[in-house]
């Protein structure tokens, strides 16, 4: 295995899509890319509920959630995803966000409890690296 | 049984997945005697195990109201990257009430032939949450995917009618390991052949005294579905009268030995890779045998003092 592919191994990863929006190529491309660098990736389909999102979570017991989001309706879809998250006990997974999300909407988002936000313009490297260092640091300071 | 805690369930099954052999053995030694029942659908990909599976889910959820099922269904790590993309429960679950299903999906990471990494644990846990039966989706493809067999009571193999798999699962293998044989997708042209096929495959059956049943299943008929699912209680039922629960326990056990130190022996081809000196790691290998004899040995004491 190459050193790129440890990034993330031993780490399970749901990639959800919330909502109405019926495109997942970015969904995929992203699911495909954690896979290589070491994770197991589950991943939803589209159009699914935030609680479905939620129990799947609860279920597969991820490390992390990556909402791909496209349709415009992040801050209530997140809203929700975190809410139904609580009430399964598991506010402690961490959600990240990626998508077509408008920048106005970052602060109100890492509010309501993303972790870090994808978008669309950024290298798929660049994602990966940045997910691998986020959950390292989540890791260390719950230790 | 109360309110299932999915997640209590789902951390205790990440712990019991990611155990090393130490702690993994000391379950195979010491795990309970559990009633829970044991199926497993396998069959080559795309022949719609996991879509079969679910709706079969269903059908044994309705036909008992208090039934609780837990599926585990695995994928294969890549052995490239380490990691998987597990895809199987897109196809089998729904947004319908799930107070009595649990679906993990796992990654066969260093466990060969289609299964997962203390499988036999998961199992085990299901059973202690309160699950009736647990569910098994595996690839099995052809010649490799008995190990199953050690692990379930009830082996469906899943057949394709257009993919020419039939004569494929006439070799030896899973073939010989099934105890009922499902065409699936029967609406698709050929399945009647590949019925025709497999209700005239000859040989002796495997298990004395069980003919294993072929059965079609289709999505559109909901019938065939409940057809499926009275072909398991009444495998299910002839075993409890037939099969030697005893030696039925005795046989996993030695399964999951004997899989725990296949999983060592992988674990230390992947760390030195085959660039390493054979001399080294005939040496690497022996001290990871005399360590896990030691660790059985330890293990078995304390079994026998508590």
């Amino acid at each position: 295995m190459s050193a790129a592919a440890s990034k993330l191994a031993g780490k399970r990863i749901l990639i959800a899509k919330p909502g109405l929006d019926g495109h997942d190529i970015g969904a995929k491309v992203v699911a495909l890319a954690l896979r290589d660098a070491g994770a197991e990736v589950i991943y939803t389909g589209l159009r699914k509920a935030p609680d479905y999102i939620a129990r799947v979570a609860v279920d597969e017991d991820v490390d992390a959630v990556g909402l791909s989001i496209l349709s415009g309706s992040h801050v209530a879809l997140v809203e929700e995803t975190v809410r139904h998250l609580k009430a399964m006990d598991a506010a402690d997974i961490p959600l990240f966000l990626g998508g077509t999300i408008a920048k106005e909407d970052h602060a109100t988002l890492r509010a309501a409890g993303v972790v870090d936000i994808f978008t669309s313009d950024m290298a798929i490297e660049e994602v990966v690296d940045r997910l691998a260092e986020r959950l390292d640091a989540l890791q260390e300071s719950r230790a | 049984m109360g309110e299932l805690n999915r997640r209590a369930l789902g951390r205790a099954l990440s712990r019991a997945a990611d155990a090393g052999v130490a702690e993994a053995l000391h379950t195979v030694i010491h795990a309970p005697e559990d009633p829970i029942r044991r199926i497993a659908l396998t069959g080559a990909p795309g022949s719609g195990k996991s879509t079969l599976a679910g709706a079969l889910a269903r059908e044994r959820l309705a036909a008992e109201a208090t039934r609780r099922i837990g599926v585990l269904a695995i994928d294969p790590t890549s052995r490239y990257s380490g990691g998987a993309v597990l895809g199987d429960r897109i196809r089998m679950d729904g947004d319908d009430d799930q107070s009595r299903l649990f679906i993990r999906s796992l990654a066969s990471r260093h466990t060969a032939e289609g299964l997962a990494d203390n499988l036999g644990a998961l199992i085990a846990l299901l059973a202690a949450y309160g699950f009736d039966e647990a569910l098994i989706e595996t690839v099995g493809v052809g010649q490799i995917d008995c190990a199953v067999r050690e692990l379930v009571d009830t082996v469906v193999l899943v057949i394709n009618p257009e993919s020419g798999d039939v004569v494929q699962a006439m070799k030896a293998g899973v073939m010989e390991t099934a105890d009922l044989y499902v065409v699936n997708k029967a609406d698709l042209p050929g399945a009647d052949r590949a019925v025709a096929a497999l209700n005239g495959r000859g040989g002796a059956p495997r298990t004395p005294g069980w003919e294993p049943p072929v059965l079609t299943a289709s999505m559109d008929d909901a019938a065939s579905v409940r057809r499926l699912s009275e072909a398991l209680d009444a495998h299910q039922a002839w075993r409890s009268e037939a099969v030697d629960q005893h030696e039925t326990r005795r046989r996993r056990r030695a399964y999951m030995l004997l899989a725990l130190l296949q999983r060592q022996v992988q674990r230390r081809a992947e760390t030195l890779g085959p660039t390493t000196d054979p001399a080294a790691l005939l040496e690497s290998l022996a001290a990871d045998f005399r360590s896990f004899a030691d660790l059985v040995r330890d293990q078995g004491e304390t079994r026998d003092h508590g």
